[in-house]
């Protein structure tokens, strides 16, 4: 508890000199042009071969730029999968590294604040310890946020949402600029697979409504936010191919060294289970979700109307 | 030498204090390792746990007893010390003459009355009611209740203050019946201590009166010596009000060896004194049993002092034997689902024998799921921790509760033991399962599982995926029981093992590792 206040007061200093710079940028440096880097701006970027921090900086740079999605003195939140008391080695949480090289992107680009949390389905303090997350997301300058008590939480209208027409999201999402959604590649025992759109469930309070009331069409009328995520960033580094999503050792998962960064949370997605079907065959209708939110209008599963691009390393 | 015996007894006294209160309280919680082995050297816990495992912090208390007399209750009862705290803080508001104490005769009716109803249980298998009255686990469950209400809320305000950086700690569910009891040997031992010190420690204690009945016998006892010119000022300050000018006797029985008789004493008369010597060379064989003349009323004090010994062996005797005549016959009415013992329990049945309700394992659990029982385990298992899985399950890699217990009532289980035992089994009913009822995809269950006794299977007839249990993986966590989202009724509850077993390995799955060249897209 001393030792947060003491990274409190840290913070605050921080906060403060940045919100300082973030206005000056904003009165003094308004013409500024938007970055762009040069990698062009694709819809959705594959990468596979590297390292998790090394092919999150390749795609990101094929995606245009942390700079596209991020701007100065913006408050990010990074939102990884952090559900389950489990070491990075076992695959049920997303990469440490990965999120540490994204908070550090942002951080790059100017963001006033990256803000790192998941609501965990296993003890919450033991899941942001174990799965390397807390440490790493700190190292790298973000403040770790709370999600474990209905008070971090409020009430939102859905108003697209078929099934879920309200719903508590965390306040994290809702006071920042911009989100990163940040999931990790599982299989999954009620949606069959785990990917960006049923990373929705971390940002939820009540996840139990959702399983109780059309769990595919429930994670589709999630993906219906106005606060969409700018980016999803699919961690394929280890995959769990099989006893998703909390895995029991890890025998469950396969080192498959891959990475899929998309604007499109269905693209994202689709290109994941395609991604996934040669480890472990997997019919992507019966991920329904999938399709379920292509029909409501929220992405494309159609990969090829997309300028997709694949990068081996 | 006494004064500087003294100063080490009370600063001993009040480190053991807030050790001991640290491990109940949460912010320590988390240091339960290290904290916990404090918890070992205490009386009533020692005493149960004499066949459980904890014997030799058993032998070591009884030595010190035999030794020095009652120096457990003046140095590590934790109710003890929080007495003297009180009589303290209550001599501030006293005048001198106020704060002056006197002999008083013994409580004996009122004494041997509640040594009677702690022990007589006990012989006849019964623990409850010594636990009930046992002074460590008294400061335990106030601790859980009160002190560490107190902790939260005090958490809470800081988490106002500093909303990013000191998180909102939930309130540990609320049971009217413990708090009430809590609160009501708090007030009670408030009261009488601020009023007249230890008199609850030599009227109420059970753990007084049998470290008081041993201490008769015990080899140094505090003496008046000839030097004494009847000044008095020892017997101002007894705590136990048990020192006797008129007849120059120190009732050892009551003192519990605090150690203020000596430091005040000017002439150097009160001592510890070698009990058996002078007595043996003056009545030579005769001494053994033979009571001196003119000492009637000491007599009678040493029959009641032999019976609560011997009420107290027979009841380790009966424990022995496992004699129960009274072992009740009701234990299968008593409703499965919520009487889920913690692990390392083994059972129910030895729960009860051995467990004081200390609470330690309440206040150590991270997901609160521990809980007093208020009728779960019926009567004569009120206020031992169940497991209840309405807010939490049980961590799959957590053992803290069989860690932190005094005396083996949870025996001690390394992470791996605790990983197969086997504290209940879930059973799904699909009639209530949402696969079932409304025909959509759920899996929160097994999403949960962390053996995968539950996985999802096709379920016939439709492109869905329902549950599938094995009973003999499932170690009755909880987790399923806890998300399944069915309402009225959840789909998955997991029911007690009245004796805990060893659940079967997860399966080992290895899988073929794939190597993959393309995105497949």
């Amino acid at each position: 508890m001393f030792m947060e206040r003491r990274n409190f007061l840290k913070g605050l200093i921080y906060g403060g000199v940045a919100s300082i710079a973030s206005f000056k940028s904003s009165t003094l440096f308004s013409k500024e042009p938007a970055a762009v880097a040069s990698g062009g701006n694709n819809d959705l970027v594959a990468v596979m071969g590297g390292e998790p921090a090394q092919m999150y900086a390749k795609a990101i740079e094929a995606m245009g730029g942390i700079s596209r999605f991020v701007k100065r003195g913006q408050k990010i939140v990074v939102k990884p999968n952090i559900g389950w008391d489990k070491s990075p080695e076992e695959g049920a949480n997303t990469n440490p590294e990965l999120v540490a090289a994204i908070v550090k992107d942002c951080l790059r680009a100017g963001a006033a604040e990256v803000v790192v949390f998941d609501h965990s389905c296993d003890h919450w303090q033991s899941c942001y310890k174990n799965s390397g997350i807390e440490d790493a997301a700190k190292a790298a300058g973000a403040r770790i946020a709370f999600a474990h008590d209905e008070k971090y939480y409020k009430s939102v209208k859905i108003p697209k949402g078929k099934r879920l027409k309200e719903a508590k999201i965390h306040s994290e999402i809702l006071d920042c600029d911009a989100w990163i959604n940040v999931p990790v590649l599982k299989t999954h025992g009620g949606a069959r697979m785990t990917i960006s759109m049923k990373n929705f469930m971390g940002i939820v309070w009540d996840r139990r409504f959702l399983h109780a009331n059309d769990l595919q069409q429930c994670i589709a009328d999630c993906s219906t936010i106005s606060k969409m995520p700018v980016l999803n960033i699919v961690d394929a580094y280890r995959i769990m191919t099989q006893n998703g999503p909390k895995g029991k050792s890890p025998d469950d998962v396969q080192l498959a060294k891959a990475l899929f960064i998309s604007t499109d949370i269905v693209a994202a997605d689709t290109a994941a289970v395609k991604f996934f079907s040669q480890f472990r065959p997997m019919d992507i209708n019966s991920v329904s979700h999938i399709g379920i939110a292509e029909k409501m209008n929220i992405g494309t599963t159609d990969l090829d109307s997309l300028s997709v691009k694949r990068i081996k390393i | 030498m006494y004064k500087k015996l003294k100063w080490i007894r009370v600063i001993l006294a009040l480190l053991f204090f807030l050790l001991i209160t640290l491990n109940f309280v949460w912010f320590a919680n988390s240091k339960a390792s290290l904290l916990s082995p404090v918890l070992h050297l205490q009386f009533v816990p020692a005493l149960l746990g004499l066949f459980t495992g904890t014997a030799v912090f058993f032998a070591f208390l009884l030595v010190i007893t035999i030794f020095f007399g009652r120096v457990y209750c003046s140095l590590l009862c934790p109710l003890g010390v929080y007495q003297d705290i009180v009589s303290r803080i209550a001599d501030l508001f006293k005048s001198k003459k106020q704060r002056r104490e006197k002999y008083r005769k013994p409580q004996n009716f009122l004494r041997y009355f509640f040594a009677l109803v702690a022990f007589l249980p006990l012989a006849a298998g019964v623990t409850l009611p010594l636990a009930l009255t046992d002074p460590y686990s008294n400061w335990g469950r106030i601790s859980s209740e009160i002190i560490s209400l107190g902790e939260n809320l005090i958490h809470n305000l800081f988490a106002g203050i500093f909303p990013e950086s000191v998180f909102y700690r939930g309130y540990a569910p609320f049971i009217i019946e413990i708090f009430i009891f809590s609160a009501f040997i708090l007030i009670l031992v408030t009261i009488m201590s601020a009023f007249r010190r230890r008199l609850y420690c030599n009227t109420v204690c059970p753990a007084g009166t049998l470290l008081g009945a041993i201490s008769r016998f015990s080899l140094f006892r505090p003496e008046m010596g000839s030097e004494c010119n009847m000044c008095a000022a020892c017997s101002t300050v007894c705590k136990s009000n048990c020192i006797d000018l008129k007849n120059r006797k120190i009732d050892v029985s009551r003192c519990v060896s605090c150690l203020n008789c000596m430091t005040m004493c000017k002439r150097g008369s009160v001592t510890y004194r070698f009990a058996y010597r002078r007595k043996e060379k003056k009545s030579g064989m005769e001494s053994a049993g033979r009571v001196p003349s003119g000492m009637d009323n000491f007599s009678d004090d040493r029959r009641r002092a032999l019976l609560t010994m011997g009420l107290a062996g027979t009841a380790l005797v009966a424990r022995a034997a496992e004699f129960r005549p009274f072992k009740s016959e009701k234990e299968k009415e008593v409703e499965k689902k919520h009487s889920i013992a913690p692990p390392g329990a083994q059972s129910i049945q030895h729960l009860k024998d051995n467990c004081t309700a200390c609470h330690a394992c309440i206040s150590v659990c991270p997901n609160r799921i521990i809980k007093p029982a208020v009728g779960e385990y019926g009567l004569d298992g009120l206020f031992l921790p169940h497991l209840d899985y309405r807010n939490h399950f049980c961590g799959y890699d957590c053992n803290a509760c069989t860690q932190i217990c005094p005396n083996h009532a949870l025996i001690p289980m390394s992470p791996e033991e605790k990983k197969l035992c086997q504290i209940g089994r879930a059973k799904f009913s699909l009639r209530n399962c949402i696969v079932f009822t409304d025909k959509t995809d759920c899996g929160a269950c097994d999403e949960h599982c962390p053996t995968k006794a539950i996985t999802m299977i096709p379920y016939k007839g439709t492109n869905l995926y329902i549950p599938k249990l094995d009973r003999d993986i499932c170690i009755g966590c909880g987790a399923c029981e806890y998300i399944c989202p069915a309402r009225p009724v959840k789909a998955m509850i997991v029911e007690a093992n009245q004796v805990h077993l060893t659940a079967e390995a997860p399966l080992k799955e290895e899988q073929e590792k794939v190597k993959v060249d393309d995105f497949g897209f």
